[in-house]
């Protein structure tokens, strides 16, 4: 059982925990992951690590309210148990001095790029935030993210799947500024990560994307994570889940994450009755 | 040194003083060999196939008393027991048998705790067939063999047992020395029950959320049913083990950090957690799963009891498992009770090659599972949503003796046909899981990805590291994994206190 200290919600949407896991927080590094089950009867849900504290042994959890288990989870209050929570898991982000590193996140993704930027700052590079979202009132952790980084771009669209333009427009004027501009790092929905990759492709720009697919134990021992990455199968978990953007397979990816949509919905029926009850 | 010599030194020595006493003697004297050699071999009293085919309730029900009794009393008590040494934790058969046929079945039970942690377990998923019962004497006779499995059980399920044995090891009582064993699966709570018991100070280390490795996400409960895991567990427990779960050694800390943290000593007993695709088209298809997957969803996660549970599972009209042995039985029987209406086993060899358990597979087909054997998937079938819907399947015949000394499956070319199926379960096996193995710098590992260790002593090529299970072996059973955990208890006793 892991003890919350600290639980909000940080725009409509989303919302953060803060968990004390003081031996996931002594090792966790950028890019790593935690699974999380709510309760007795939850699921293994994997949530990317947005911040760690070693000194006191706590980690930051935050995730986007959507099916069951993410639902429990934004109903846990400070001074909550949770069942459990195991991690670090997945490799490390890969960090190092590549000069300029532009990070692209939206939604939850937002929250596992901070630890990244920190990483990246570092390791010596100019960091530039470039943030999507639907309108101001889901961007969270804006001033946090100002401090550590160079710059700081937003693009809000209602509509998110026209951002595209935008973003492509943004990227390529960044391009064309600062010559020395060498890595793009995505994370959050899978359309931002598949779209970023496709702008940053023509513009034969190094691109790292987070992947989310569908897990379940979460260290490399049933492979429901599967991405085909340059024509490889690889399992996100303990491979990733940072790959290549522009060797991931989007269709299938895309298509796995729809696995057990059907399902999904049923159990957020059937949870949403019982708790109206 | 040999398999006996570490586990019971003067082992033929204690079998025969064991039959040597008088109440032995009495029983043999009681009732004539030639009266024993009458009586069948009495069957397990199961659930009826087309009942037990929609729950997930144990399909053996087990011996009443009285059964066991007679079971036991089939039991010639020769002097020359052959059960033993086909047992690969050398159980002292004879005596628990005797023991039941006295109905002593609390002495049955410390006796096969003296040797077995899990006598419940193994009473269940050990393939006595090739092991114990392969060797008991009866068969000399033309008889069956006695039902040692079936006896293990009873009596492990009869009595509770707060047995607390105390090893007594060569070099005196450990001083409570921390040892750290990684993975709670069958190899690593043997080793972590006998090291306790020779006076250490023992952490399991689980990644998962509940212990027992694939004993909880593999095995199905109908083969064995969680509480008696869980009593299992707990009378390790009792022993002063602390299993600590959500903890994956490799992530959360590597070896080196528990060794700063004060361990001594080491058994890693991580399993074969990396499951095995064939690399053919269409694997990636929603609807294409590792045995590990599905299994751990309905097992380790309870998706049976969707939605009251979380964790979902397809439910599907038609399932194909591909793979022959107890792994792709546990998946096509569990297709069956979430409510295929055809669940199908494709297996590449013929019946007789087959490695699953003869009682598994009989159970299969009393339920209704089809088996097709001599046949290979070539490929998966998708329909425009990148959903499974058919397999197409190659025929192949029987060629010469491969290295495993089976005979070799050859294709037939031309002989590809398709047949329906929304769930495919891919069982042809698996790889020990690499996310430990390869980070202990210097670890000398196999040409699979194995760990290489001695196979009487269980060190590796590292000091004071010791693994055992399908970590090292690739994929074997319950009890062979039970065997390495305890010789390697008894190597690190020895080589800790240099005796």
């Amino acid at each position: 059982m892991n003890r919350v200290v600290l639980a909000e919600r940080l725009v409509p949407n989303i919302f953060r925990l803060v968990v004390e896991a003081p031996e996931m927080a002594r090792v966790a590094r950028p890019g790593q992951f935690a699974i999380v089950i709510p309760d007795e009867k939850g699921e293994r849900v994997p949530i990317n690590l947005a911040d760690w504290d070693r000194d006191r042994g706590i980690i930051d959890l935050i995730f986007l309210n959507l099916g069951v288990s993410t639902r429990k989870l934004a109903r846990f209050k400070a001074g909550d148990s949770i069942q459990a929570v195991v991690g670090p898991l997945g490799r490390p982000a890969e960090i190092g001095n590549f000069g300029h590193v532009l990070l692209v996140g939206g939604c939850y993704g937002l929250a596992g790029l901070y630890p990244l930027a920190k990483g990246f700052k570092q390791a010596g590079n100019k960091v530039t935030f470039l943030v999507e979202g639907r309108d101001e009132a889901f961007i969270f952790w804006e001033d946090r993210e100002k401090k550590i980084s160079d710059s700081y771009q937003k693009v809000l669209r209602a509509d998110c799947f026209a951002s595209g333009d935008d973003l492509g427009k943004i990227i390529s004027q960044l391009k064309v500024n600062s010559p020395d501009l060498s890595r793009v790092v995505v994370m959050g929905c899978s359309y931002l990560l598949f779209i970023v990759s496709k702008i940053t492709r023509e513009l034969n720009l190094k691109t790292m994307v987070n992947l989310n697919p569908v897990m379940v134990d979460g260290t490399g021992m049933c492979g429901a994570c599967r991405v085909t990455v340059n024509g490889q199968t690889y399992f996100a978990c303990v491979d990733g889940p940072e790959f290549d953007g522009h060797g991931v397979d989007w269709t299938e990816y895309f298509n796995r994450r729809k696995a057990f949509l059907r399902q999904e919905e049923q159990a957020l029926s059937s949870y949403l009755n019982k708790t109206l009850d | 040194m040999s398999r006996d010599e570490i586990l019971e030194p003067g082992l033929k020595e204690k079998l025969s003083r064991q039959r040597d006493q008088e109440w032995r003697k009495a029983l043999r004297r009681d009732v004539s060999a030639k009266k024993r050699l009458e009586s069948r071999r009495h069957k397990m009293p199961e659930q009826p196939a087309a009942r037990r085919a929609t729950n997930f309730l144990e399909v053996n029900l087990g011996y009443s008393l009285e059964m066991a009794r007679e079971e036991a009393q089939r039991c010639l008590d020769c002097g020359d027991p052959g059960c033993v040494s086909g047992c690969p934790v050398a159980i002292d058969i004879p005596t628990f048998i005797k023991y039941i046929e006295s109905r002593e079945i609390a002495l049955a039970l410390a006796t096969l705790r003296e040797t077995n942690g899990l006598p419940a377990i193994c009473g269940r998923v050990c393939p006595q067939e090739v092991q114990c019962e392969k060797n008991c004497n009866l068969i000399k006779a033309g008889k069956e063999p006695v039902a040692i499995g079936h006896l293990e059980r009873f009596a492990a399920d009869y009595v509770s047992s707060d047995d607390q044995t105390v090893i007594e090891s060569a070099c005196g009582q450990a001083q409570g020395e921390k040892i750290a064993v990684v993975g709670s699966g069958p190899a690593g709570l043997t080793a972590a029950a006998d090291l306790a018991r020779l006076g250490y100070q023992v952490t399991v280390f689980e990644g998962l959320h509940l212990p027992g490795g694939v004993l909880t996400y593999g095995i199905p409960e109908f083969r064995l049913p969680r509480f008696i895991l869980n009593q299992e567990i707990d009378f390790i427990r009792s022993l002063g083990v602390e299993i600590k779960t959500n903890f994956l050694v490799g992530r959360t800390a590597t070896l080196t950090d528990l060794s700063q943290a004060g361990y001594r000593a080491f058994f890693i007993g991580t399993g074969a957690g990396l499951p095995s695709f064939m690399n053919i088209p269409g694997e990636n298809l929603l609807g294409v799963f590792s045995a590990n997957e599905y299994l751990t969803r309905v097992n380790l996660m309870k998706a049976f009891k969707f939605p009251e549970y979380d964790t979902p599972v397809p439910v599907v009209k038609k399932a194909a498992v591909i793979g022959g042995g107890n792994v792709a039985m546990d998946a096509v029987r569990t297709a069956l009770r979430l409510g295929a209406k055809e669940a199908a086993i494709y297996y590449r060899r013929s019946r007789v090659e087959m490695p699953a358990r003869v009682e598994e597979v009989k159970h299969a087909e009393e339920e209704g599972i089809i088996f097709n054997f001599l046949t290979v998937p070539v490929r998966y079938v998708g329909d425009d949503r990148g959903r499974l819907k058919g397999l197409v399947l190659q025929r192949l015949t029987l060629g010469e003796p491969d290295t495993s000394g089976r005979r070799r499956p050859v294709p037939l070319p031309g002989s590809e046909f398709e047949v329906e199926a929304e769930l495919a379960v891919v069982a042809i096996g698996q790889s020990p899981n690499p996310l430990l193995i390869r980070q202990v710098e210097g670890l000398k590992l196999g040409k699979w990805g194995n760990i290489e260790a001695d196979p009487v002593t269980m060190a590796t090529n590292l000091d004071g590291i010791y693994a055992g299970g399908d970590a090292v072996r690739g994929g074997a059973t319950v009890i062979l994994a039970m065997g390495d955990g305890r010789r390697a208890a008894r190597a690190i006793d020895q080589w800790l206190r240099k005796c």
